[in-house]
């Protein structure tokens, strides 16, 4: 890794442009990441931005309930985010569907299953600072090229 | 004047912004990290059955352990385990929990086992009553104390039979 690699890696890690997803969810979790954008909270500490667009961003927030109809967008929404790229979930239920599991618009399965997941943040909704630190987690998988579309894309250019 | 008194009270107090790892204070009731004590837990399914999201599950080797397993990925912090819990062995935490790197494995699944114990009785294996509601039920030193609940059950019933017939007659009758 030369100097400006190494520089840029840096630089990953100290301002991660965040973008969220709401993939069905209640709103509880998408209303946990406002206190977080907020002074007493403030990502910004940690040089996290919201940006209303995946094309800027490198890390989503991806929180609720996977239904049939948000599958889709949730693939073509992963496709903008340009790469490297994370994928912080955000909340009980993308791991699992939680109380919704099982009902009949429901994809009762691990987000994992349609885009890869980097970072969990366990709670029902996760406290601000646990958002912030999965944020930050993800921020550091960025900078180590560890997170795992950049080993899939690794992977690939040695194969 | 009173602007000025602002700026400096402002200057003085330390700053209201929360670092990542500075965890507020939080009631005492607060719902965080779900704790599971084997050594109270009689594996009656109670918190698996009020269990909402079915985060909680029981699986057993039979005549070896009781096994329950928790899944914070489906978990809902709701409390409604810990509050059904006749026994209290499940209590929920004041901690949050932290985030983790894959869905399978390292911190969200939790299991924890509940060993089975053979009756000094019958010899059959039974999951043990925890101390506090042994010392509730049948009192401190009692004989029945390694039990299963059907030698207990059979105990308590020589007990009551004892009270109502003396012993000799009860032995005439037969």
């Amino acid at each position: 890794m030369n100097l400006i690699e190494r520089v840029i890696a840096i630089s990953r890690r100290r301002s991660p442009w965040i973008c969220r997803l709401n993939a069905g969810s209640c709103n509880g979790c998408d209303i946990e990441i406002t206190p977080l954008l907020s002074p007493r909270y403030d990502a910004e500490q940690l040089g996290v931005e919201l940006h209303g667009t995946p094309k800027h961003a490198d890390i989503v927030l991806i929180s609720g309930t996977l239904t049939l109809r948000s599958r889709q967008a949730i693939l073509d929404i992963y496709a903008q985010v340009p790469n490297p790229k994370a994928v912080v979930a955000l909340g009980s239920c993308p791991a699992s569907g939680n109380v919704f599991a099982g009902s009949p618009l429901v994809l009762s399965e691990s987000l994992d299953s349609i885009v890869p997941v980097d970072v969990w943040v366990p709670g029902c909704p996760p406290r601000p600072q646990a958002i912030l630190d999965g944020v930050a987690r993800a921020a550091k998988l960025l900078e180590e090229g560890a997170t795992k579309s950049q080993l899939e894309s690794r992977r690939g250019r040695l194969s | 004047m009173a602007m000025l008194k602002t700026i400096l009270g402002n200057l003085l107090r330390p700053p209201r912004t929360r670092g990542p790892a500075d965890m507020p204070d939080v009631p005492p009731v607060y719902r965080g990290a779900l704790a599971h004590d084997a050594a109270r837990c009689t594996a009656c399914g109670t918190c698996a059955f009020v269990c909402a999201p079915k985060a909680i599950t029981f699986t057993q080797d039979p005549g070896v352990s009781v096994s329950w397993h928790f899944f914070i990925g489906q978990c809902s912090f709701c409390g409604l385990c810990a509050q059904n819990c006749p026994t209290q062995a499940i209590g929920l935490q004041a901690d949050a929990p932290g985030a983790t790197n894959s869905a399978a494995g390292d911190g969200l699944r939790l299991e924890s086992v509940v060993r089975l114990q053979p009756c000094t009785r019958c010899g059959a294996a039974h999951v043990p009553l925890p101390d506090a509601v042994m010392e509730a039920l049948w009192g401190v030193g009692e004989a029945e104390r390694g039990y299963c609940p059907e030698c207990r059950r059979r105990a308590a019933s020589e007990k009551l039979r004892a009270a109502f017939v003396p012993v000799q007659e009860a032995h005439h009758d037969r």
